[in-house]
C-alpha cells in the first residue's frame, strides 16, 4: 500500500458575489496517494478549477475565500503540512517546487513575449540553486524529455512560433523542472485537437511513471480520464457525487449524474436519433432514444441524393500570402485549400473533419465569401457567388448562415442578446416593424430552450451553452436553407455540447436546413452526418458517407482521427 | 531588417515630397505677396518687380515648383555652362558643393539642401532651424522624459494597489492633468513659480536656453529656465500616461501567463518586472512617440508664454509674415523628424513585442 501524498479534507470555498455568497466547492474530502493518478470530472462551473487552485492557494481573494477545510500535504520525509496554514511568502516556496501545475489554454498561458526556454529556466533558477548555464543546459534536456522536436532551438523561439500542442509540451516542461511530487493538470487538453490530446495523455502517463510523480487530472469528459486516471471523482454543483476506481466508474456509474455523463458522448457503435443528455439522467425522466436503423438512413439519403445540389464547390484554391516584396507582391504563399470540390444536397448534413489547420475552417468561410477564393467556384443554386455584385450577395447572405466555434468572441459583450439577434433581421428587412421582429426573437429563444426574460440581458450573463444557442437563434432568425456550423460544439463540456446536439438536429427537422457541419473530433461528425470529408493539409483525402468512413478508413490519417477518439 | 529602413525611407521621401508640393500650392493659392510685405504699402511697381525677380517669384509657378526641388535636394541638377544664370551654383548659396557626372552643359551634383532665405531677416532658413530647433529638442525631450519616468511609475503603481487609495488619487489628478488646457497651465504656473513664489524658487517668467549677460559678456546657457516650461509641457502627457500604464498593466495581469507566473512560484515583485512591464509598454510607446513628435514641432502656446524662442514661435511668426522659404523649411524638417521617430517606434514595438517583429 503505497503512502498518501495529499489529503483534502471537508474544503468549502465561496465567492462573493452580486446576489449573495455562492458556495464553489461544498464541503468535499479527497485523498491522494503518491504515484496516483486522480482523474475530477465534472461540468464547467462544478467547483474543479477551484479546487485545483485551492490546492495551490491561488483563488483570488476577494471575491473568493477558504472557509473550511485543511489540505494536508505529506513530504517525503514523512512530515505533513497544512497547506491552508502557510503564509503567501512560505507557499511561494511550494508552488512550482512540489506542487506544479498546468492549464486549460497553453495559448494563453505562455507569456507571449518571453522565450519558451526562458520562461522554463526562470522556474528553475527560482527554486534550485545552480547556475544560469546548468539551468539551460537543464531546460533543453526537460525540453528532449517532452518530445518537443529540436530542444536547442524551441528554447531560443517565442509562443507564437509553436503550435499549440508543443507549448503545451512547454507547459509541462516548466511544470517538471523541478520534479514536483504533484502535478495539477486543469483541463491540459480540451483546447487541443483529438489527436494532439491524444499524444499528451501518452506524454503525461510516461512522464508520471517515470518520476513517480501524482497527478490530480481535471477534466469535463469522462472519457478522457478513462484513459488516464486511476481513481475518479465526479463532481457536480460543488460536491463530489461519486468517488472510485476509474475502471468501476466507467463500467457501472451509479450516480445519475455520472450516468448522464458518460452517456452523452456520441455513441460510435451505434446511431441515436437523440443524444440523451445529463438532465435526463437527472430528472430521472425514463428517456429512451429512438436508434436509427441502417433502412432509415438509407431511405433518407436516397431522397435526398436524388434531388441536385444546391451548393456546389468547384475546385477552390485559398491562398495566404507568408512572404511579400517591397512592393507588396506576394513572393511566397500557404495553400490553405488546395483545390477542393464537392457538392453539398438539400437537407444532408455534411460533415467536415480534419486536424487544425487542415483547411476546413478556411473552406467554410471562403463559402460564404468571408474569404476570398484565389480561384475556383462556389455555386449555390445555379448562382456563382463570387460573380454576385455586393447588394445580390447580401441578399444571398441570409439564405446561408454560419455558427462560429468561439461563443465568448462571437457575441459583442455590449449588445443585449435580444437585439444580437434582431440586427441581422433589420439588415434584411424580416418582418415589417420592430414589434413584429421581438415577438419573432422571443419565440425563437423559446425555441432554442431559453426564455422570453432573457432579451435584455447581455451574453456576459450567460454560460457558454447558452451563449451558443444565442448565437444558433441568430442564425436561424434570418430562415436561412444552409448553415455552416464552425467548430460550434468544440469549446463546450460535452454535456453541454450534446445539448447543442440535439438542438440542432430538432432545427433541421423543423426548418428543413443543410448543415455543413465543421469539427476536429471525428466522433460528432459521424453521429451529425450523412456524408462526411475528411481534410489535411488543404486537400480532401477521403469523401463518403460517414458511418463507411468510420467503419472502413481507407487512410492511416482517418484511421489515427478515430483512435485518437477518448475513451475507445 | 534593412530593407524595412529602406521601405520605410522610401515612404518617408514620398512624405517630404507631399509636403513640399501641399505647401508650395497653399503659398501660391492664398492671396499675399511676399514683395508687398516686405516693402510695406507705398512701395513703387518697380522695387516690387526687383524683389519679385531676386526671390525668383518672376518664373512660371512650375519653374519655381522645380528650382525649390532642385536647392532643396541633396542631389541637384545645375547648368554648368553659364555663369550669370542665378541658379548656378553659388557659394552664398552652397558651402560645399561636389560635381558628381556632368552631361553637356549640366551636371549632377552632390550637396548639403539649401533652404533659401528668409524674406523678413535675410538669414539662411538653415540657420534659423539650427538655431530654433535645439531649443524645442530640448524642451520636448526634457517633458516626455519628466511625463515617461513619473508616469509609468505612478501607473504601474497604481496598476498593483488597483481600487486602493494611491489608485484613487492618482486617477483624480490624472483626470485634472487632462483636462488642463495647456495655456492656462503656462500662465498659471508661471504666475505662481516665478513671481508669487519668485523669492523660493529663484525662476523667472520668461527666458530662453540662453541669456545675454548685462555685462555684455556675451550669452551664457542658462538651463533653469527650462524648468517650468518643461513642467508645464509635461504635465497632459504625464497624465494620459498614468491612465495607459494602468490600464494596460490591469489588462496584463488579468491574464493567464499571469497565473502561471503565480504557479511558479515566482514573487509578486518579479511577476510585475518580468512578467507584466515589457507586455504592457506597446500602447504607452504609441501615445509617447506621437506626443514627443507633436511636440517637436512646437508647443506654441507654452513656448510663447515662457517666450522659450524654440521651433513654435519661429513657425508662427513665419506664417504671419507669409515668410514662405522659413514655413517650407521648418514644415520639411519637422517632416523628417516625424519620419524617424516613427522608424524608432516600430522597431521599439518589434523589440518589446516579437509577434509584431518585423521580418
Amino acid at each position: 500500500m503505497e503512502k498518501e501524498l495529499l489529503q483534502i479534507k471537508n474544503l468549502t470555498v465561496e465567492f462573493k458575489t452580486d446576489s449573495g455568497l455562492n458556495k464553489a466547492v461544498d464541503d468535499i474530502s479527497l485523498s491522494l496517494k503518491q504515484g496516483e493518478i486522480l482523474g475530477i470530472v465534472g461540468e464547467s462551473g462544478s467547483g474543479k478549477s477551484v479546487t485545483s487552485l485551492a490546492i495551490m492557494q491561488l483563488i483570488s481573494c476577494p471575491p473568493g475565500r477558504i472557509t473550511k477545510g485543511e489540505i494536508i500535504f505529506h513530504k517525503k520525509d514523512t512530515s505533513q503540512q497544512d497547506l491552508l496554514k502557510l503564509d503567501e511568502k512560505e507557499m511561494r516556496k511550494w508552488r512550482g517546487n512540489e506542487i506544479a501545475m498546468i492549464f486549460q489554454e497553453p495559448m494563453t498561458s505562455l507569456n507571449p513575449v518571453m522565450k519558451c526556454g526562458k520562461q522554463v529556466q526562470e522556474a528553475i533558477l527560482l527554486h534550485q540553486n545552480i547556475h544560469k548555464k546548468e539551468a539551460k543546459a537543464k531546460t533543453i534536456e526537460l525540453f528532449a524529455e517532452v518530445l518537443l522536436p529540436n530542444p536547442a532551438e524551441v528554447f531560443n523561439k517565442y509562443p507564437h512560433e509553436l503550435s499549440g500542442g508543443q507549448k503545451q509540451r512547454v507547459m509541462i516542461a516548466m511544470a517538471l523542472s523541478c520534479k514536483p511530487s504533484l502535478l495539477i493538470a486543469d483541463e491540459p487538453t480540451t483546447a487541443l485537437d483529438v489527436t494532439v490530446q491524444k499524444t499528451i495523455l501518452e506524454l503525461l502517463k510516461n512522464l508520471q511513471q517515470k518520476n513517480g510523480m501524482s497527478i490530480v487530472f481535471i477534466t469535463h469528459d469522462l472519457g478522457v480520464v478513462a484513459e488516464i486516471a486511476d481513481n475518479v471523482a465526479v463532481m457536480f454543483k460543488g460536491r463530489i457525487v461519486e468517488q472510485g476506481n476509474a475502471i468501476t466508474i466507467f463500467n457501472h456509474p451509479v450516480h445519475p449524474y455520472t450516468q448522464g455523463l458518460l452517456a452523452c458522448r456520441p455513441k460510435l457503435t451505434m446511431r441515436l436519433a437523440h443524444l440523451p443528455t445529463v438532465n435526463d439522467f437527472m430528472n430521472e425522466t425514463h428517456f429512451k432514444s429512438v436508434e436509427i436503423t441502417k433502412n432509415e438512413r438509407d431511405d433518407n439519403q436516397r431522397i435526398i441524393y436524388s434531388k441536385p445540389p444546391i451548393l456546389q464547390v468547384k475546385n477552390i484554391n485559398v491562398d495566404f500570402s507568408t512572404q511579400k516584396s517591397w512592393m507588396g507582391n506576394v513572393t511566397a504563399y500557404f495553400k490553405a485549400v488546395n483545390n477542393v470540390s464537392f457538392d453539398v444536397y438539400e437537407g444532408e448534413t455534411l460533415g467536415l473533419v480534419g486536424e487544425s489547420g487542415c483547411g476546413k475552417t478556411t473552406l467554410g468561410r471562403s463559402i460564404l465569401q468571408l474569404i476570398k477564393a484565389s480561384s475556383g467556384q462556389i455555386i449555390y443554386k445555379g448562382r456563382e457567388l463570387s460573380q454576385l455584385s455586393r447588394n445580390e450577395m447580401r441578399d444571398c447572405r441570409q439564405k446561408l448562415q454560419i455558427i462560429f466555434q468561439d461563443p465568448y468572441s462571437s457575441l459583442n459583450p455590449r449588445i443585449s442578446v435580444g437585439s444580437a439577434i434582431m440586427e441581422p433581421m433589420k439588415v434584411h428587412n424580416i418582418l415589417a416593424s420592430d414589434k413584429a421582429r421581438k415577438a419573432r426573437v422571443i419565440e425563437l429563444l423559446e425555441r432554442v430552450n431559453m426564455n422570453e426574460n432573457q432579451f435584455h440581458r447581455y451574453p456576459h450573463e450567460f454560460s457558454g451553452g447558452q451563449r451558443q444557442r444565442i448565437c444558433i437563434a441568430r442564425a436561424i432568425a434570418l430562415n436561412p436553407e444552409l448553415i455552416i456550423c464552425d467548430e460550434s460544439v468544440s469549446a463546450l463540456d460535452v454535456s453541454v455540447q450534446a445539448q447543442v446536439l440535439n438542438l440542432l438536429n430538432e432545427l433541421k427537422l423543423d426548418f428543413n436546413f443543410t448543415y455543413i457541419f465543421i469539427s476536429h473530433d471525428l466522433s460528432v461528425v459521424k453521429f451529425m452526418s450523412d456524408r462526411m470529408i475528411v481534410m489535411k493539409k488543404g486537400k480532401i483525402v477521403e469523401m463518403g458517407e460517414a458511418d463507411d468512413i468510420y467503419n472502413h478508413p481507407s487512410t492511416d490519417y482517418t484511421r489515427n482521427l478515430i483512435s485518437s477518439i477518448p475513451g475507445v | 531588417m534593412l530593407q524595412f529602413l529602406l521601405k520605410r525611407l522610401f515612404y518617408g521621401f514620398l512624405v517630404l515630397l507631399g509636403v513640399i508640393t501641399v505647401v508650395f500650392l497653399l503659398f501660391n493659392v492664398l492671396p499675399g505677396d511676399p514683395a508687398r510685405m516686405m516693402l510695406g504699402q507705398r512701395a513703387d511697381i518697380n522695387s516690387i518687380e526687383a524683389i519679385n525677380k531676386d526671390l525668383g517669384r518672376d518664373k512660371p509657378l512650375t519653374t519655381q515648383y522645380f528650382n525649390y526641388l532642385n536647392d532643396f535636394s541633396i542631389l541637384s541638377i545645375h547648368n554648368i555652362s553659364d555663369t550669370n544664370n542665378y541658379w548656378y551654383l553659388d557659394r552664398t548659396k552652397y558651402t560645399s558643393a561636389i560635381k558628381l557626372i556632368p552631361f553637356g552643359n549640366y551636371a549632377l551634383i552632390l550637396k548639403m539642401p539649401y533652404m533659401r532665405r528668409s524674406y523678413q531677416s535675410k538669414r539662411m532658413v538653415t540657420e534659423i532651424i539650427t538655431e530654433a530647433f535645439p531649443k524645442t529638442v530640448l524642451l520636448a525631450g526634457v517633458a516626455m522624459l519628466f511625463a515617461v519616468i513619473i508616469g509609468v511609475i505612478v501607473g504601474v503603481l497604481a496598476a498593483i494597489k488597483k481600487d486602493g487609495f494611491f489608485d484613487r488619487i492618482s486617477l483624480v489628478l490624472s483626470a485634472f492633468g487632462m483636462s488642463l488646457p495647456s495655456f492656462f497651465a503656462a500662465i498659471l504656473i508661471a504666475w505662481l513659480f516665478a513671481f508669487v513664489l519668485a523669492k523660493y524658487t529663484g525662476l523667472s517668467m520668461f527666458g530662453s536656453m540662453y541669456t545675454v549677460d548685462d555685462f555684455g559678456n556675451g550669452e551664457y546657457l542658462d538651463l533653469k529656465n527650462l524648468i517650468l516650461p518643461a513642467f508645464t509641457l509635461g504635465i497632459r502627457p504625464l497624465a494620459v500616461i498614468v491612465e495607459l500604464t494602468r490600464s494596460s498593466m490591469l489588462d496584463v495581469l488579468s491574464q493567464d501567463f499571469i497565473r502561471t507566473a503565480k504557479a511558479k512560484g515566482l514573487s509578486p515583485y518579479h511577476i510585475i518586472t518580468r512578467h507584466t512591464l515589457k507586455n504592457a509598454m506597446n500602447p504607452v510607446i504609441t501615445a509617447v512617440s506621437g506626443w514627443l513628435a507633436s511636440l517637436m514641432a512646437g508647443a506654441v502656446f507654452v513656448e510663447y508664454v515662457f517666450d522659450w524662442k524654440g521651433v513654435g514661435v519661429v513657425i508662427v511668426d513665419a506664417l504671419e509674415k507669409y515668410d514662405f522659404p522659413v514655413v517650407m523649411g521648418v514644415l520639411l524638417f519637422i517632416s523628417i523628424i516625424l519620419v524617424i521617430i516613427n522608424i524608432f517606434v516600430d522597431i521599439l514595438y518589434g523589440m518589446l513585442d516579437p509577434r509584431i517583429r518585423l521580418s
